[in-house]
């Protein structure tokens, strides 16, 4: 059973597997199939030639995996996508990441993929929202921007001819994150969606689900049309002694857990269910330091197999 | 060690002046602590320790020495640690070097008491075979493998259950003059002496961020810490070492309060470690 490590008594360890063998009798027959560990055999018709991909090899005339993932066919392309791998990135994702470098003219930012991306200078917009030639003024000017370790949201721009990945934040709801936590959970969990930018105006928090895992839950700021750089530096030293409130604290803080919560028990984050365990977590009086306890892993392995099955039911009676 | 950015420093000292740290605990609350036992066959005792993201592992081996000339009525205890470059990758290399030297010592001190011996959480004269013949020397090993701050409570945590399920073979010595007067050997595989490991303390670090001090510091929060002060107390309430790192000064009236704190603190955490002792040998035995 997965890498929990959970202090389990015999009543709930007995309730996860229910709940967690109910998942999996759940799941589309298609969806099992799929998965795959080091040395299944996938089946492939032979007759159409087919294209062994990453993950595959040619065994005995018989294609065998040789990692443990999900089987993807495109066209003739047979290949094991693996779940706990880095992220691999696309045109147009919204990633979360941390600026480790500033280099001419460009910042470079950590974001889980097996290189660093880099977001140009001329792919931001600069603060004061005129569009404009960046000067070497500008350039001097960068830290002021971004600084390293700054947590920046962005978009996946591209890939350049080398291979690097280029990034943009060309409008104003792009840019550094402050008050707040990161959190990183496997790529694979947080799927594309249309909306990866989430207010909760109920609890006056901004929740950013990235496509690369780094998930950001912190406090929310009203988004300027133009924000000088300078006011915002003044603001964040004159308001070194005043915190975060507590009540939006406590909101954060109940979000981060859920998705904690969620993602160690390996069920895919939309913001529908991080926002359902936190209310659920508040409805059953959970403290928020208990929902990393082992009771509340249970009751949402629990409900998430009871909210699939209903599900699922609902489909068949459609269907009927 | 990642960087934070200024934003979520100063969440994270706003969440502890607040008293609600960043997973939700108040400043006083640990972890949840598991506890494995028996986890190396080889060794005599071993323990695996997992506080959040922290795991660490201790190893007890016991082996058969001579006592020193100077007190031959003791056996010898060493502590090392030694950090996996699987737990960071600053560890790779020497770069673990200082960090494993500096929590070796620390643990020393909590648990070996002085030069001579005395003073040792480890009551040294029952280590003892032959007087001035033989002893056993124990030596216990501690691994980082998963670093997430507060690696010191955690490795003396895994220390304590691992003496705890140390189990030292009885030996039979047959004195016989073919060998001229030397002691030999006959170490059982069955009968194990258990070691007495209720005077063995527990270190609880408590980290100095802005104006109040926390328990079981996650690495987010060490970054944040102006000082440490990591107390060892024992099961009677009794200070049995100190040690404060960080560059910034303390007041002497902070650590007196500080010392209160960790003795109220300890004596919960010495409770749940109990439990947590008493749940993996029971799940050893299943």
């Amino acid at each position: 059973m997965r890498d929990l490590h959970l202090p389990l008594n015999q009543t709930q360890r007995v309730r996860l597997e229910a709940a967690l063998h109910e998942l999996q009798t759940l799941a589309p027959a298609a969806a099992s199939a799929a998965a795959v560990t080091v040395a299944d055999t996938i089946p492939v018709n032979h007759e159409d030639n087919i294209l062994k991909g990453h993950g595959t090899t040619d065994q005995d005339g018989e294609v065998v995996a040789t990692l443990c993932g999900v089987v993807e066919r495109v066209n003739k392309l047979v290949y094991v996508r693996t779940l706990r791998a880095r992220y691999k990135p696309e045109v147009g994702d919204i990633i979360v990441g941390r600026v480790i470098e500033i280099a001419p003219k460009r910042w470079r930012l950590e974001i889980n993929f097996s290189q660093d991306a880099v977001l140009m200078l001329s792919s931001m917009n600069l603060p004061d929202g005129i569009q404009r030639r960046r000067t070497a003024v500008d350039e001097l000017n960068m830290r002021s921007i971004f600084e390293e370790n700054d947590v920046v949201c962005a978009e996946v721009r591209g890939f350049q001819h080398d291979g690097s990945l280029h990034l943009q934040a060309r409008s104003q709801k792009y840019g550094k994150l402050k008050r707040g936590q990161l959190l990183t959970v496997p790529p694979y969990l947080v799927k594309r969606r249309k909306q990866h930018f989430h207010h909760l105006e109920q609890y006056d928090v901004d929740l950013i689900l990235g496509c690369n895992g780094f998930i950001w839950v912190g406090e929310h700021v009203v988004v300027n049309e133009i924000t000088t750089f300078n006011e915002d530096q003044e603001k964040l030293s004159a308001e070194v002694e005043t915190f975060t409130p507590m009540e939006t604290r406590k909101h954060i803080c109940r979000l981060a857990n859920a998705a904690r919560v969620l993602s160690a028990l390996g069920f895919t984050l939309t913001i529908e269910l991080i926002i359902q365990t936190a209310e659920a977590s508040l409805s059953s009086n959970v403290k928020i330091n208990d929902m990393l306890g082992a009771e509340f892993y249970v009751q949402t392995a629990e409900t998430e197999a009871k909210r699939r099955a209903d599900l699922l039911g609902r489909k068949k009676g459609g269907a009927r | 060690m990642v960087g934070l950015s200024e934003g979520e420093k100063h969440f994270i000292r706003g969440g502890i002046a607040q008293d609600l740290r960043a997973d939700g605990r108040t400043r006083l609350q640990f972890r949840a602590v598991t506890v494995e036992t028996g986890i190396i066959p080889q060794a005599n005792g071993s323990a695996r320790v997992r506080m959040g993201a922290t795991e660490v592992i201790a190893s007890v081996k016991a082996e058969l020495g001579k006592p020193t000339i100077l007190h031959p009525g003791k056996g010898k205890v060493s502590i090392y640690v030694d950090c996996s470059p699987t737990a960071a990758p600053m560890f790779e290399g020497r770069g673990s070097e200082e960090l494993s030297a500096e929590l070796s010592v620390a643990l020393q001190r909590c648990l070996l008491g002085g030069k001579s011996g005395a003073g040792a959480a480890i009551d040294l004269s029952s280590l003892i075979v032959i007087e001035g013949k033989a002893c056993w020397d124990l030596y216990i090993d501690g691994l980082v493998v998963s670093s997430d701050g507060n690696l010191l409570d955690a490795l003396a945590a895994a220390i304590k259950v691992a003496l705890s399920d140390t189990g030292i073979p009885k030996v039979n010595v047959s004195l016989n003059a073919e060998t001229d007067g030397e002691p030999e050997f006959d170490i059982s595989d069955e009968d194990f002496l258990q070691f007495d490991t209720s005077s063995v303390p527990v270190i609880v670090t408590l980290t100095k961020v802005g104006k109040h001090y926390i328990v079981d510091a996650t690495s987010e929060e060490e970054s944040q810490m102006s000082s440490a002060v990591s107390v060892s107390v024992n099961r009677l309430g009794q200070i049995c070492g100190m040690t404060k790192r960080g560059g910034a000064g303390l007041d002497p009236s902070v650590i007196f309060d500080m010392i209160s704190v960790a003795k109220h603190v300890s004596q919960r955490f010495i409770s749940l470690l109990d439990s947590e002792i008493a749940a993996a040998e029971a799940a050893d035995a299943e």
